[in-house]
């Protein structure tokens, strides 16, 4: 029986029944973004680990197949941006100026305000990739020396907050245009605001998953430079 | 389908070699991300099943991260120090970066698309 309790086959089986209970309730909520399956799922395996005395790294371990597939995941991400090449092409110009005028704001303020808390150097860096979306995000912050757990969490929060926020923030500034509002949640919320663009809008949805892809390469190569500098 | 989930383990596993080899700061998935999309202005032709691969890949991204982000328990020392900060900034940050994106996105593109005449819902 002991033999059972390090395999992938239980921690995997555990992983994936609180995921499905998690997400069953998520879909009740109207998929309501505080009710996210891993802001869910998390709290309760975390349980479960210290209810059995499972240090971290033998549930990492044996769980490291859904990681794996982040990868892939990440290099898919250039399908959709493909697909969208006309529009990238027309809207070349606001796109483009959107864009890096996002991605910079999302990395100086972040992480002008966990240094003003005096964050050390290994906050800072888990948290300036905080608007790509979460694979993209851990692997950054490994690059730069973070720690890709927190960024993970980090970049969760992000989502829930620009998912709940959008809507009356952009109402506030009066910007109309579903293009620049889907584009905005995007870069700013990854693919928690490309879900909740979707439910107000088809071209919204459409321009957030675009700011999504996109903000995940530019805040990727705008740090990398930057660390190449340091 | 294996042609599919083979070209991207290709593409990140030649986007991890170009990271190891010429030590460009990017992570080999994101090199790997834009070789993809090198490979599709290269080879232009209608990709069903690689639509799906990855449609499926980014439905299920949540589950995905679900390890890592149970990795926290470790941090316990971190988020209680720093916790404050950290909440403050995404929250800043968050609302900054949609307001400037938006507002850029604005100023740059006009106000010429017929998008614009419609009323935001909710």
């Amino acid at each position: 029986m002991s033999d059972l309790i390090a395999t992938p086959l239980l921690w995997l089986a555990v992983t994936l029944v609180v995921f499905e209970a998690a997400d069953v309730l998520s879909r009740r909520s109207g998929r309501h973004p505080l009710c996210h399956p891993v802001l869910l799922a998390t709290p309760v395996l975390i349980g479960v680990l210290l209810a059995t005395k499972t240090p971290y790294p033998t549930y990492a371990e044996a769980t490291q197949v859904l990681g794996f597939l982040l990868g892939p995941a990440v290099v898919g991400l250039a399908v959709p941006i493909w697909a969208q090449r006309a529009t990238i092409r027309r809207l070349a110009k606001p796109l483009a100026c959107a864009l890096m005028a996002g991605a910079l704001t999302a990395i100086v303020s972040a992480v002008g305000i966990v240094w003003l808390f005096g964050a050390p150097a290994e906050i800072m860096a888990s948290i300036a990739p905080r608007a790509t979306t979460t694979p993209v995000g851990m692997a950054v912050a490994a690059q730069l020396g973070g720690i890709p757990a927190l960024a993970a969490v980090i970049v969760l929060m992000s989502g829930v907050i620009g998912a709940m926020t959008a809507t009356p923030v952009l109402n506030l500034l009066k910007i109309r245009d579903y293009r620049a509002r889907g584009f905005a949640i995007g870069v700013s919320a990854h693919g928690f605001g490309a879900a909740r663009a979707f439910q107000v809008d088809q071209t919204a949805g459409a321009f957030a998953s675009l700011g999504m892809a996109l903000n995940a390469v530019a805040t990727a190569t705008i740090l990398s430079v930057v660390a190449s500098l340091i | 389908m294996i042609g599919a989930i083979a070209l991207l383990l290709v593409c990140q596993l030649a986007g991890e070699v170009i990271h190891r080899l010429t030590g460009l700061p990017l992570p080999g998935s994101v090199i790997g991300m834009v070789l993809l999309l090198a490979w599709l202005a290269l080879v232009p032709r209608e990709r069903l099943t690689l639509t799906q691969v990855t449609g499926w890949l980014t439905a299920h991204l949540s589950i995905m991260f679900v390890p890592a982000a149970v990795g926290v328990m470790e941090e316990g020392a971190i988020l209680s120090r720093y916790g404050l900060g950290i909440v403050v900034a995404v929250v800043v940050s968050t609302l900054l970066t949609l307001a400037v994106t938006a507002l850029v996105f604005r100023a740059v593109a006009g106000r010429d698309e017929p998008d614009s005449e419609k009323e935001e819902a909710s």
